[in-house]
């Protein structure tokens, strides 16, 4: 604790106690106790309170308060917890008898401040916080304090509950991992007294009549297995389980969906995974009897393990498959296709009826798409997908949703009518269609899945949401869709489906929907970024209208559109004018026009999306080499910086010193600097001339200017970014040994300046002092006067400084603790209010 | 019984960020997505894990409602919807989708700018996220689902900003989001029909008072800004972007005017413009005054107030300048604050809420040596005013909106615990309904009326509207027939019809009273005078003397007889069916009261 602190705590304390002062803000509260955590993290707590005697005083004096304020006594709760955390500091309590009164009889507990919510939560955080030793868990368990936290676990309050689960989860952790001194076995039952309790708690809620007593044993068990994975749980499980087997096969009990978690916690635990036979039995029992909807949980959670039985994984794929075999079913003839699964696996009566029901339809089938979507999100698979059934199944799902098929079959013609036009399961079902595309092996329905995608991206009742799952989906597929054609040589098709693309992308980029021209520009965007190699793409991309439409968007009044469209625009320019080969589709790409275009949007547009694209396209450019040899670029660059240096957007001028980067680190290149060893140096040149040379490139693009007025810049990243650029430069022009000494160098006029340069950027002021042809006769475009600079100003001490965060003074600990004094000074309360 | 759940994860009995889930008729919906401006990691967002235990969000939400754009209920939702992975509907007003990124991008750039924080959402997300969001018109009733229903109404506070209802069946919920009763300059006063609605969540921010004239307020704010001015000092007031900043630049735009004030108004540079836009796109959500003048003159197309450049803020002599962001935390705002501060001549208006760690906490609290950067002192001499220009409803507004909408429960949210428990008394006092202020994490249960939907057979309805009675929702009118409970439904069918389908006979119930006459005429002759006397009372009803002696008035029936010991005494025995139990009643005490004198 800084001296400036420990100043002040005394009369924060003696405020914060004292119950005529206005209370204090939640948030400060709440930042003081953060303070002390960290304190007790690395000095040690009895220091703290012994240094500190206020703390005790603050504590004795709320207590004695007739009338606490809740908060001030849920805060004064919880810090005394965390002082307690320390044995010494405990027993320091002890002795003033202050325990008792905070979390003992006489406490809180007690008095009518406990039916506040507030006061109940700083009173299990507090004791959660001293929870670290075992005098704290005899005073809990001898004082009747386990009672209350039993009692909390069905609190009213969400919170509280909670937090006691938690508790009573550390504290038996705790109990057993402290006091426990040879191995426990099955038979002794030898727990400790605290870890006695609360097992014998667990038990007994377990058997209670009560749902809420069972689910809340059901949730300490939970995060017990979840968080603690030691040998002893065995012993405890084994307590329990038949009771928690029998909820499986019992149809009275109403804690079964609390079960999934349970057993899936269980079984990342390497104490359960390992065991042969039981558990894993209780888990295919699970999945026997949970519901569908129960069961989906469980069944997505194990095939995510990387050690399970075999049989149990295909199992729980069963459980997973089921609703789309379902499907498959209900919208074939008989015998047409085959369906996901072997109808002798599983009856498929639980899932039918619950797919034939308005209510649970819908809900049943987006559970089972999302879970097949975290499925075919994963690296390793451990079982094999029926990958084209499947997709067969997403199909039917997608033309019952838009009404494209309404099968005989009585279930199928149930399950068309609910889910016509009904956006969940379309969303969903899009999601897994487009992860299905990184999958191999469902390549022969291609054609058909086009045409139920084209369906969609046409249809006036696709709305924007789905339409943009649309677009991801399509685009995954199509690159699918030209690995296959590259394969198998049937362009014609692949030429069909694109130009049926395009035709419909036109449509979209009309709409009077900006999110629908927004979402057609972005799948423009990938779709050129993955294509844009290819022959065909290009081809049937240049020959539709889409780029003419897209360089009108740049025009649109929705800035989010108009970014797009500069993104769209700059990434057309790849297969257009920047394409080695330059396409046969006559002079209507204009580079210069775009440029020209791109660079009025950089310098007119109004809101800061435009502007942030266009810097990033141009630096994108840039990169791939696209703007032309080094003078082209050199007066690029320089134009570009120019009009951002007084952009508003902090960002933009960021996305300039980006440019800025690309454009030294590629000059640099060129020029053969020892840097980038690998680019080719003619002999014929020393290594000082090219410095020479890349020197003045930069000065006269005016470069320099730009780079020392950013360190000064009022938004900190851009300063950041500004002086990593100038210690990367200065890394490449001066070997470290040859860094100039700032003493000294005041002797010559640019000398002179760059001192002058030197401290006014110490100051953080360079912009106001500098007036706009440079100030103190710093040139910025004077090679020898930026070595100089480089060499001299000491750019780490500016790095450090820079890398503080702007609220670093006012999130500080001492200007927290004037900002509770100064509010306790102020005799009126500013009205509560908002905005 | 059906019953309504709502748990607040932010805005639960404290004014940080507004996050309510609310369950109804197996529907759950999160009403507004706030971040928390006073921390800096992941405490700024709600706690989505107590959403559910058990699968995934957008299975288990029906949707998102946003109310309007302030962070404070909209920050979180890109972080909800692409970080945490909810990627089903979201409703807001036209106006909130086109001004929400707005916000949420500039919170965006001074986050990452100011603590280079990386695990924030990008502006990406903040696009892809407002693609999601589908917008609503006002009193437009939307469809989420076949039994989800939801419909925005007008609600004041900012542009856009609106009270939602949310109905499932015969169940509803309102939540108002942030109102204002009041009109201002610019917007007008929140409005709902008698919606009568199972629960109504209103906001409570200034829940216990009586907000002090609005015009005191303003005068105050523009002496001190003329003061200023005419002393030749600058008058700094840093702002949101968008929101209640336009009502004081109408404010001053207006006072200049009238003054002929000539020293610069700037606001910060494209923000005017982007402004001026969206209150020329939304020009409907504005107030009357505003829409009627629009064509002669656009209100938001200043005059006097100039976009600002940097070079400005040194010029010489007085100006004003409205400079984002609100809580001098960093960018243009703070820069200009650490040039002016130092002179006393100087003045800084802070109109709205700082939170801790902020230089406007800071300087607002009283403190005037403040640590800057790398040790340097900045001393503030300028002169600093706290001047709340936020519009919410106060407590006479909030109980006005309960009586506007009459609901059946009260839930407090958005507010300070102690004010709330005040304005809960006052409301279960005055309107007899239950008011509940659950904290955060805390769900409070409600329980509804059962629906019970009741088919009416044609043939009733046709016979009801024969007689006129033609069906309007606004009109509810009684409706008589026979309640037929059968298979599970409920029917209501004529009489006659219900008889028939229940193989049923058809029985007369009658009520039959016994009324004694002193009158020691024959029976016949007491019966006459009967007869004249409720002739001469009742002119318009039938009244019969039938041949057998007996009266009948509409279907009520009188017949005389002697009494069986005392002749002079008559019974009169009146008898009547249900349905005529009015008339009955009044015939039998008009009888009571005995016949007139005779005449004759």
């Amino acid at each position: 604790m800084t001296r400036e602190c420990s100043l002040l705590l005394p009369r924060v304390c003696a405020a914060l106690a004292d119950p005529r002062q206005p209370g204090s803000d939640d948030t400060c509260l709440e930042k003081l106790l953060d303070w002390f955590r960290s304190l007790t993290e690395f000095d040690p707590t009895v220091k703290l309170v012994q240094d500190n005697p206020c703390l005790t005083e603050l504590i004795a004096s709320v207590l004695a308060l007739p009338e606490p304020s809740p908060s001030i006594l849920s805060f004064t709760l919880r810090l005394a917890g965390i002082l307690a955390a320390s044995e010494n500091c405990f027993q320091h309590f002890q002795q003033e008898k202050l325990l008792v009164r905070l979390f003992g009889r006489d406490g809180p507990l007690s008095s009518t401040v406990w039916e506040d919510a507030s006061v109940r939560s700083g009173w299990v955080e507090g004791v959660h916080s001293m929870m670290h030793h075992q005098p704290a868990l005899h005073f809990l368990c001898n004082g009747g304090g386990i009672d209350v936290i039993f009692a909390l676990q069905g609190d009213p309050s969400l919170f509280v509950a909670s937090a006691a689960s938690q508790l009573l989860v550390h504290m038996l952790i705790l109990s057993v991992e402290s006091e426990t001194t040879k191995p426990l076995g099955t038979k002794d039952c030898d727990w400790p007294a605290c870890a006695q309790m609360i097992i014998k708690h667990i038990e007994d809620s377990l058997q209670s009549s009560s749902a809420s007593h069972v689910e809340q044993s059901l949730k300490l068990l939970t995060s017990l297995f979840g968080s603690c994975r030691s040998m002893w749980t065995e012993v405890l499980w084994l307590g329990v389980a038949k009771q928690i087997e029998s909820f499986l096969t019992e149809e009275t009990v109403q804690a079964q969906h609390m079960l999934a978690n349970l057993l899936l916690n269980m079984a990342w635990s390497p104490v359960f995974c390992d065991t042969e036979g039981s558990f894993w039995a209780l888990v295919s029992s699970a999945l026997e009897h949970l519901t569908p909807v129960q069961a989906g949980p469980l069944a997505v959670g194990v095939l995510r393990l990387y050690k399970c039985p075999q049989d149990v994984r295909i199992q729980a794929l069963t459980v997973l498959l089921q609703p789309m075999d379902c499907i498959l079913r209900a919208a074939s003839q008989p015998l047409e296709y085959a369906g996901l699964l072997d109808e002798s696996v599983s009856d498929p009566a639980a899932v039918e009826s619950l797919l034939s029901s308005k209510s649970s339809c819908a809900s049943l089938l987006c559970q089972t798409l999302a879970h097949l979507e975290e499925l075919l999100s994963l690296v390793y698979l451990p079982v094999d997908l029926p990958y084209t059934s499947l997709l067969r199944s997403l199909m039917t799902i997608l033309q019952f949703c838009n009404g494209f098929l309404s099968p005989a079959s009585p279930l199928g013609s149930m399950i068309s009518r609910i889910l016509i036009n009904c956006f969940r399961v379309q969303r969903s079902a899009l999601d897994v269609l487009a992860a299905l595309s990184e999958r191999k092996g469902c390549d022969t329905l291609i054609g058909s899945l086009f045409d139920v995608l084209l369906a969609y991206l046409e249809s006036p009742n696709t709305g924007p949401t789905v339409l943009k799952k649309t677009f991801q989906a399509t685009s995954k597929w199509l690159v699918r869709l030209h690995e296959l054609s590259c394969s198998n040589s049937q362009w014609e098709q692949t030429e069909k489906i694109l130009e049926d693309v395009f035709l419909v992308l036109q449509k979209r980029l009309c709409s009077p929907c900006w999110e629908v021209r927004d979402s057609s520009l972005e799948f423009l965007t990938v779709l050129i970024k993955c294509l844009r190699d290819q022959d065909e793409f290009r081809q049937s991309l240049l020959s539709s209208e889409v780029p003419r439409l897209t360089e009108n968007l740049l025009e649109d009044p929705e800035s989010y559109v108009r970014a797009s469209a500069v993104t769209a625009v700059g990434h057309l320019a790849f297969i257009t004018y920047f394409a080695p080969e330059a396409p046969v589709v006559g002079n209507q790409y204009n580079k210069e026009n775009t440029v020209a275009k791109l660079q009025e949007i950089l310098s007119t547009d109004p809101e800061g999306f435009p502007r942030r694209a266009v810097i990033s396209i141009f630096t994108k450019w840039l990169r791939q080499g696209c703007t032309g040899q080094l003078e082209d670029t050199e007066q690029f660059v320089s134009r570009v910086i120019q009009t951002v240096e007084h952009d508003l957007d902090w960002e933009v001028r960021l996305g300039g010193l980006e440019l800025v980067e690309v454009f030294c680190s590629q000059t640099i290149c060129q020029l053969g600097l020892p840097k980038c060893s690998y680019a080719p140096v003619s002999s014929a040149v020393t290594s000082s001339n090219h410095q020479n040379e890349s020197l003045q490139i930069f000065c006269r693009a005016k470069l320099f200017s730009f780079l020392f007025r950013s360190l000064c810049d009022c938004d900190k990243p851009v300063g950041q970014r500004a002086c990593d650029i100038l210690l990367g430069l200065r890394g490449s022009f001066y070997p470290i040994s040859t860094l100039k000494d700032s003493q000294g160098t005041e002797d010559s006029p640019a000398g002179h300046s760059i001192a002058w340069l030197q401290r006014t950027l110490r100051q953080g002021s360079l912009a106001q002092n500098l007036p706009a042809g440079g100030g103190n006769g710093v040139d910025f475009e004077d090679p020898e006067s930026m070595m100089l600079a480089l060499g001299t100003i000491d750019l780490e001490e500016l790095h450090d400084e820079l890398n503080k965060s702007s609220d670093h003074v006012e999130k500080s600990p001492q200007s927290l603790l004037q900002d509770i004094l100064a509010t306790a000074g102020t005799v009126e309360e500013n009205e509560a209010d908002c905005y | 019984m059906p019953e309504i759940k709502v748990t607040p994860l932010g805005a639960g009995q404290d004014v940080g960020r507004s996050c309510i889930l609310v369950s109804i008729a197996g529907k759950n919906v999160m009403l507004d997505c706030g971040m928390h401006m006073g921390y800096n990691d992941d405490r700024r967002f709600p706690d989505f894990s107590y959403i559910t235990q058990n699968g995934r969000l957008t299975d288990f939400l029906d949707c998102v409602i946003i109310s309007h754009f302030h962070l404070d209920h909209c920050g979180a939702l890109p972080y909800f919807s692409e970080m945490v992975g909810y990627d089903g509907p979201i409703y807001m007003t036209h106006p909130t989708k086109a001004i929400c990124p707005i916000l949420l991008e500039d919170y965006r750039k001074i986050t990452v700018d100011k603590k280079g924080e990386t695990n924030f959402f990008t502006s990406q997300m903040i696009k892809d996220c407002m693609k999601k969001v589908v917008a609503v018109h006002l009193h437009q009733t939307v469809q989420v689902d076949e039994e989800l229903e939801i419909k925005a109404y007008y609600a004041g506070h900012v542009l856009g900003a609106a009270m939602f209802q949310i109905k499932v069946g015969c169940e509803s919920v309102v939540y108002t989001g942030d109102y204002n009763m009041t009109p201002d300059r610019h917007l007008g006063a929140a409005w709902i029909d008698k919606c009568r609605p199972d629960l109504l969540i209103s906001e409570s921010t200034y829940a216990t008072t009586i907000r002090d004239s609005k015009r005191c307020r303003e005068r105050d704010f523009l002496k001190k800004v003329h003061e200023t001015v005419e002393r030749g000092g600058k008058v700094l007031i840093p702002v949101f972007a968008l929101g209640r900043a336009q009502e004081l630049c109408i404010l001053l735009e207006t006072f200049w005017e009238r003054m002929n004030l000539k020293a610069p108004i700037y606001f910060s540079t494209g923000l005017t413009e982007k402004a001026n836009h969206y209150y020329k796109l939304f020009i409907t959500w504005t107030n009357q005054k505003i829409r009627k003048t629009f064509v002669q003159r656009n209100m938001f197309e200043f005059k006097h107030i100039k976009a600002f450049d940097r070079a400005f803020a040194d010029n010489p002599g007085p100006m004003v300048v409205f400079a984002t962001p609100g809580m001098l935390h960093a960018g243009q705002s703070l820069q200009i604050f650490r040039k002016w501060a130092g002179n006393e001549k100087n003045m800084v208006i802070m109109p709205g809420y700082c939170v801790q760690g902020t230089v406007g906490h800071k300087i607002l609290s009283g403190q005037r040596k403040l640590e800057m950067e790398g040790r340097q002192i900045l001393e503030v001499k300028m002169q600093v005013e706290y001047m709340s220009f936020s519009a919410h409803a106060d407590a006479k507004g909030i109980m006005q909106l309960i009586r506007q909408a009459e609901p059946r429960n009260v839930l407090l949210v958005h507010g300070e615990a102690k004010k709330m428990e005040f304005l809960k008394q006052k409301i279960e006092q005055e309107f007899h309904v239950n008011c509940y202020m659950p904290a955060n994490g805390e769900t409070t249960t409600i329980f509804t009326n059962p629906s019970i939907p009741v088919d009416i057979s044609l043939g009733l309805l046709k016979r009801e509207t024969a007689i006129g009675l033609l069906p309007d929702v606004k009109k509810p009118k009684l409706m008589h027939g026979t309640l037929i409970m059968k298979d599970n439904s409920f029917r209501l069918v004529s009489p006659e019809q219900a008889l028939k389908e229940l193989g049923l006979a058809e029985h007369q119930l009658r009520f039959t009273c016994r009324v004694h006459i002193q009158d020691p005429r024959k029976e016949h002759e007491t019966v006459l005078r009967v007869y004249n006397h409720l002739k001469g009372v009742l002119k318009d009803y039938s009244v019969q003397h039938l041949p057998d002696g007996s009266i009948t008035v509409e279907s009520i029936l009188i017949q005389a007889t002697a009494h069986s010991e005392d002749q002079g005494t008559k019974v009169l025995l009146v008898s009547w069916t249900y349905q005529d139990e009015e008339l009955g009643s009044y015939l039998t005490s008009l009888l009571k009261k005995g016949l007139p004198p005779s005449t004759s």
